[in-house]
């Protein structure tokens, strides 16, 4: 196989973000044994089909995400079903109800116990917005606390709309560079030091 | 004729209109007498019987324990802010009280206490009912008022950070306090341990009470507010 096809094919992953990740070596006489793609493209597929959510369910839309991981709707099909209870185990925190100021500071402690790379969903309302409680107590959204990737509306949200937001998710875990994002590291610490 | 089970008793008064009302109409004679009760006209549905804060004590203990009162199950405590309220001449707070009974299902009532703005005071009554040790938590956190004698009169809903008392009128409807680190749980959990007979063999070094000394990250609380800003 010749330097150039290896070269173009680099290029056309790395251009176009749907899968498959890579393409299929048919000419090189080697009977199909091996492919090439880009680091980005098979971190993003496996970091996007093995997210392990973390809930922190306070209200009914984390009845709503029971469902979601139930077998009627099934999250195991996107392959995140493995949920954990403790936050250094997963990368996906789903923040499923009503926060309050009194929680803030936990979930933030939550979310910097997290192991990079880590993503947030928002659920429903109260978490998105604050919901109906305009009040003295309620937090008005959790991005005044942690960053939020995807925000799910509904109040509670339907299972489908879990579902769509955990597609989407997938899809920007897809489309990130981890080549950027080493470099982007390493850059850091040169400068740090 | 054989001894009739307890819930019989509530077959004798079942929460109806006129064994309600013949009970209120006796329980608010007595009291009267009694305790200088007073009737609240606000009142339109039931009996809500407005004692003197003096004869508060005395008159919960009556109620919990009399035979035909058996008023045993504190409801809930509570508070209402009358400022600015149509036509109101008494005092600015009033405390609340909801009693009904275990066993006469028609035996509910209310007692309500005026309490002055300038020195917002109510005895406590957690040592005739162990809820009330929370109830009155409760209402001090949001309405402001004392109850004198309570052991452990601290914040129950709102976290420790909090100035002021949100379900009072005067209290801006918009404004909302930021906590910054999270209430101290550990220590009060550590101390309940010890005063039980426990042994705690590590101290986990936890945020203090004081909120301005540094936490389990060693931020100062300077920092600790930032986290907020650093999020966007």
């Amino acid at each position: 196989m010749g330097a150039e096809a290896t070269t173009a094919t680099l290029a056309t992953s790395a251009g176009s973000l749907e899968p498959p990740v890579g393409a299929l070596h048919q000419d090189a006489g080697l009977n199909q044994t091996f492919m090439t793609t880009t680091i980005d493209a098979v971190v993003g597929w496996g970091r996007k089909n093995s997210l392990w959510p973390f809930t922190f369910g306070t209200a009914c839309c984390a009845i709503e995400f029971m469902a979601l991981a139930g077998s009627k709707f099934d999250i195991a099909r996107f392959g995140a079903e493995f949920i954990r209870f403790s936050p250094r185990h997963s990368d996906l925190l789903v923040v499923a109800g009503t926060i309050t100021y009194k929680q803030a500071p936990i979930l933030r402690r939550i979310w910097e116990q997290m192991m990079e790379p880590r993503w947030v969903l928002s659920v429903g309302a109260c978490a998105s917005t604050g919901g109906f409680y305009d009040c003295y107590c309620t937090l008005p959204g959790i991005d005044e606390v942690i960053p939020v990737d995807v925000y799910v509306a509904g109040c509670p949200p339907r299972p489908e709309a879990y579902l769509d937001a955990i597609i989407q998710l997938q899809q920007k875990i897809q489309d990130a560079s981890y080549m950027q994002d080493r470099q982007n590291r390493s850059h850091e610490r040169i400068q740090i030091g | 004729m054989t001894s009739q089970p307890l819930g019989l008793n509530q077959a004798l008064t079942p929460a109806t209109a006129e064994h309600r009302k013949a009970f209120e109409t006796k329980a608010f004679e007595i009291l009267s007498q009694k305790f200088e009760a007073a009737m609240d006209p606000r009142d339109r549905w039931s009996l809500t019987a407005i004692v003197p804060g003096s004869r508060l004590r005395e008159c919960v203990h009556f109620l919990r324990d009399d035979p035909a009162m058996r008023l045993d199950l504190l409801l809930d405590i509570t508070a209402v802010d009358y400022l600015g309220y149509p036509g109101h001449d008494a005092a600015r707070y009033a405390v609340v009280y909801n009693l009904r009974s275990q066993r006469f299902a028609a035996h509910r009532l209310r007692l309500k206490v005026w309490v002055e703005e300038e020195d917002p005071q109510v005895p406590s009554i957690h040592d005739f009912f162990e809820i009330a040790n929370w109830q009155e938590r409760e209402t001090w956190d949001q309405y402001g008022i004392d109850f004198s004698g309570h052991p452990d009169l601290r914040r129950l809903l709102n976290h420790i950070e909090f100035t002021g008392h949100p379900l009072r009128k005067d209290y801006p409807v918009r404004k909302r306090q930021w906590l910054s680190t999270n209430d101290p749980l550990i220590l009060p959990l550590e101390a309940r341990l010890e005063a039980n007979g426990f042994v705690v063999l590590e101290h986990v070094a936890v945020n203090s009470p004081s909120v301005e000394e540094t936490d389990l990250l060693g931020k100062s609380a300077v920092e600790k507010i930032n986290y907020v800003e650093k999020a966007k």
